[in-house]
Formats: C-alpha cells, structure tokens, sequence
C-alpha cells in the first residue's frame, strides 16, 4: 500500500484521539478536582530506503542515508496535576488541598483509591464519605447530635456536640501523595488507583511534610482551561483536515498512475 | 555525447520522475501526520540529477526551531534555538530536542519510553521533594528546592550534519556531536518545542507534487503515442 496514504492515516487517527482527550476535558471543566489531560504523540519507525553512501575515495564526501517516515503513533495521554482553582463554597463538609496531596476512600471491593474531590458528606452509619458513598480512610465517626463541624488545615476534624461549648476531636484525615501522579490509573467518579508507574502512596498529614493544606468550605476547581481547549480543538481540527487532503492528493496520484496504460 | 556516458531516453526519465514524486508524497505526508508531535522536525525532499537525465529524491532533515508553547509543567523542557538533550536507550545514546519528561518509580526523570535524561554525570534522580520546587536554569542546572542536582547535557551537531531519525521523536548523533558551552544554552523550563512542519507550505508543495505527477504521466503518454506511430505507421506501403 502507498506510504503517503499510511501515514496520512495515523495522522488522522492521531487528531481523533486529541479531539477525544480535548472533549473529555471540556466536558470535566465544572467537575471538582478534575485533572486535565494531554495527548502527546511521537512519528513512527523510519524506513530507510538507501543507506549512507560515500562518493568516490573513502574520505570523500558521503551521501547521508535517505528516510521515509512512516507516520505518528500516540505516545502518551498524560495527566497534568497542576493546582486547580479553590473555589468557596460555604459548606462545613467541603474541604479543598491546596498543594500536594490525595485523600484516601475505601472502594466497595474493600481496594484503595485517591481522590482531589473533597465534597464528603455523612452517610447512614454516620461516618465521613465521599460525594459517591465511599468511606474516607481513615474512618472518621461523626456523632449524631453533632451542631458544628470544623476541620483544620492540618486535617483535625472536631466537632461541637449538643449545646456544648467546647468542640471534641473526633479524628484526623490523612493526605497521600506520590512520586509520579501522572502515573495514577483514573477509575472514574475522581478516583485514582495506584499503579507501579505511580509508585506507592506514601502518607502523611496535611501540612507536614510537604503535604498541602487543607482548606474547609472550599472545593478544587478543575484545572481546565477552556480557551486553551479551544484553541487546542480548532488546531486538531485542522491538522486533521490536511491529513485528508494528503489521503485525497495520494489517491488522485494513484489514479494519475493507472492512466498511464491506456 | 561524452564517451562513456549513459543514454537514457525519455520514457525512462519520465517513470523516474513519477517514482521521486511518489516518495516526496511519502515525505509530505509524514511531515503532516506529525504536525502536532512535540519536538518533531520535518523531513525536506530534494530531486537530485542523476546521469543528468534522471531525477532521484534525496532527504535532508529540516532542524529549524520550532515554536516554543508553555504548559506550565515542570518537567517539561525545550531548547530555544540549536542543540539537542541526550537520553539513554537500549541502542545508546540518542538526542532529543526536549519533551515532557516524568519521573518513573525510581524518581529518575525519563522521556514518555523510559528512557533516562542524561546529566554530565549520568542519569538525572530527584532527590525526595514536591516537584512543583523543581528549577532547570538557561545552562541546564537543575535545582530542587534550591538544592542542587546536576547540569542537564545539551549537545550540537555539525552544520552540515544530516541527523538520522530513529522514531519517537530521538536522532541518532553522528561523529560531529560535541557539548555545548553552559553559557551558549538556552534551556527553557515549563514549555513544549511544536512540531517545526508549515501546513501551509506543505499543502502547496502536495498540490505542486500533484500538478508534477500529472505531467509526468502526460509525457510518457505522449512518447507511447510517437513510438505507437513508428510502429504502426512507418512500416505501412504507400
């Protein structure tokens, strides 16, 4: 098959895929939390079609070897963990890390996961839970009669019971952070799971250590931006569109050829 | 006509042509394919004479900067104007004009394959630390939290060195790489190096390819229906 019309192929294919990773992030610009990602490509094998050649006596001059590339190929869809907006929200039970750091939940299956999203609430059985139902670890019991809930930068979670006047601690969240975020596996629902390109959760509290800090009555906004979407999407559209240019000038060559012989 | 020289008639020259148009096709549709490949540099298609009556395509590699676009991230690096960072692979040694480094579980930095970032003293490990305190200076020194870590190698190439693509965006160094002086670098930190293909100018030289091949195929259409005529007409009684 003709080289021209191969590589013009993966060009394409190659634009889909950024319009994929680009709609995905549009579609995430409201989710808290949300990490955006980015297609990254490389081109592909070479061919070389003729070899280094010299020209006449061996310290002549050489010919440099002649290559035919081959196309592009994605190479990576990568996850920028760069710092989202915090956004206030007034709620007790909203919490932002600001810096680095990911809050740990207990997964149905009894697995670890990691998440940005701080919007926890209380479940049934009155323990800290995420937006999705899944238990913060570690367990954090909130009683019943509970009138005020503050929980400090460094994690503290107390809490004001009845009419009493002074609060009661009732526990402290842990921070978790990695040696290479982008590594992180997402699941869906915000949640990350740890892979060995991640390497293994290290933790600690907030605001030691290197630990962010977090931040009550506030949630992380995405880190999407959409003007630099925007301006993603319309390049990808356009390379895209050239790369079909180049499939239709292959083509008309092709035909050109089979005029040859009449 | 020289002696010794070779004779080649038309038909020839023409099949040739189509032959080399067909390849710079090839050539113009890898470029745009890799129009949006960080780091990527184009191929430029050349006709060469051969036994002056014969056309044959030669490549050159077109090292032109390409534009520098920020991303904020700080493990990935570019280089503005000439040179090349070095990486280790399986094969050896390879240049690269920058990318989106990450850290593998060893906290050593690597490009998107694996493939540590050499420093003048080998492989580049971040010491433990938030890599949002990672700094790589104009020379190439990278600091982590104000500590220092090692100097990033940059080296360049003959002017008229013709640098092999191996794929994934690496070239294979030839004899004429040398390092280049910590103050002649400019290493620029938090950006990407675009893709260097012109769509514009590629678009042209496709249709230019296209218009070529035509009259290619035009001229040897045209010599068949002369040789056509010697066969068929010259032999005919009067």
């Amino acid at each position: 098959m003709d080289p021209a019309l191969r590589a013009a192929a993966t060009g394409m294919t190659a634009q889909q895929t950024r319009t994929q990773v680009i709609a995905n992030n549009l579609a995430n610009v409201n989710t808290p939390g949300f990490k955006r990602s980015r297609a990254q490509f490389e081109d592909l094998l070479y061919q070389t079609v003729q070899g280094t050649q010299v020209l006449g006596t061996a310290d002549a001059q050489t010919n440099p070897a002649i290559q035919v590339g081959r196309g592009t190929r994605l190479a990576a869809v990568q996850r920028m963990h760069t710092q989202g907006a915090i956004d206030q929200t007034g709620r007790d039970l909203d919490v932002a890390i600001e810096g680095e750091g990911f809050f740990q939940v207990q997964l149905a299956t009894g697995d670890l996961a990691y998440t940005r999203d701080g919007s926890f609430g209380i479940s049934d059985q009155g323990v800290l839970v995420t937006s999705n139902g899944q238990a913060v670890v570690p367990t954090i019991n909130i009683p019943n009669d509970v009138s005020e809930i503050g929980i400090s930068p460094t994690g503290i979670v107390s809490v004001r019971r009845g009419n009493d006047v002074e609060p009661t601690e009732v526990g402290r969240l842990e921070l978790v952070r990695f040696v290479n975020p982008s590594g992180l596996l997402a699941l869906g629902q915000n949640l990350y799971a740890a892979t060995a390109a991640s390497g293994t959760p290290s933790v600690g509290f907030p605001s030691e250590d290197g630990m962010g800090r977090l931040q009550q009555g506030s949630l992380e906004a995405s880190n999407v931006e959409i003007v630099q979407e925007m301006v993603e999407m319309i390049t990808a559209m356009r390379a895209y569109e050239i790369n079909s240019k180049a499939i239709k000038t292959s083509d008309e060559m092709g035909q050109i050829a089979n005029n040859i012989a009449r | 006509m020289p002696p010794g020289a070779v004779r080649i008639n038309g038909m020839t020259s023409a099949a040739a042509s189509l032959a080399m148009l067909e390849r710079r096709q090839a050539v113009l549709a890898n470029n745009l394919a890799n129009a949006s490949t960080h780091g990527f540099k184009q191929e430029r298609a050349f006709a060469t004479l051969v036994a002056d009556a014969v056309s044959a395509v030669d490549t050159r590699v077109d090292l032109t900067p390409g534009t520098l676009a920020p991303s904020g991230n700080p493990l990935d690096l570019a280089l503005e104007g000439d040179g090349f960072f070095v990486v280790k692979t399986p094969a050896g040694e390879r240049h690269v004009r920058g990318g989106s480094f990450h850290l593998d579980a060893e906290r050593r930095v690597v490009d998107h394959a694996g493939n540590p970032l050499l420093t003048e003293s080998g492989e580049l490990t971040l010491p433990p630390g938030a890599l949002s305190q990672l700094e790589v200076n104009a020379s190439g020194d990278v600091k982590l939290a104000g500590k220092a870590v090692g100097r990033l190698r940059v080296e360049s190439i003959a002017a008229n060195a013709n640098p092999q693509h191996e794929g994934g965006v690496r070239f294979i160094p030839d004899a004429s790489r040398q390092p280049v002086a910590p103050e002649a670098r400019r290493v620029a930190q938090g950006a990407l190096e675009e893709s260097n293909v012109n769509p514009m100018d590629a678009m042209t030289s496709m249709l230019d390819v296209l218009h070529r091949f035509g009259a290619a195929q035009k001229t040897i259409a045209a010599l068949d229906s002369v040789r056509g005529i010697a066969v068929t007409d010259l032999g005919k009684p009067v």
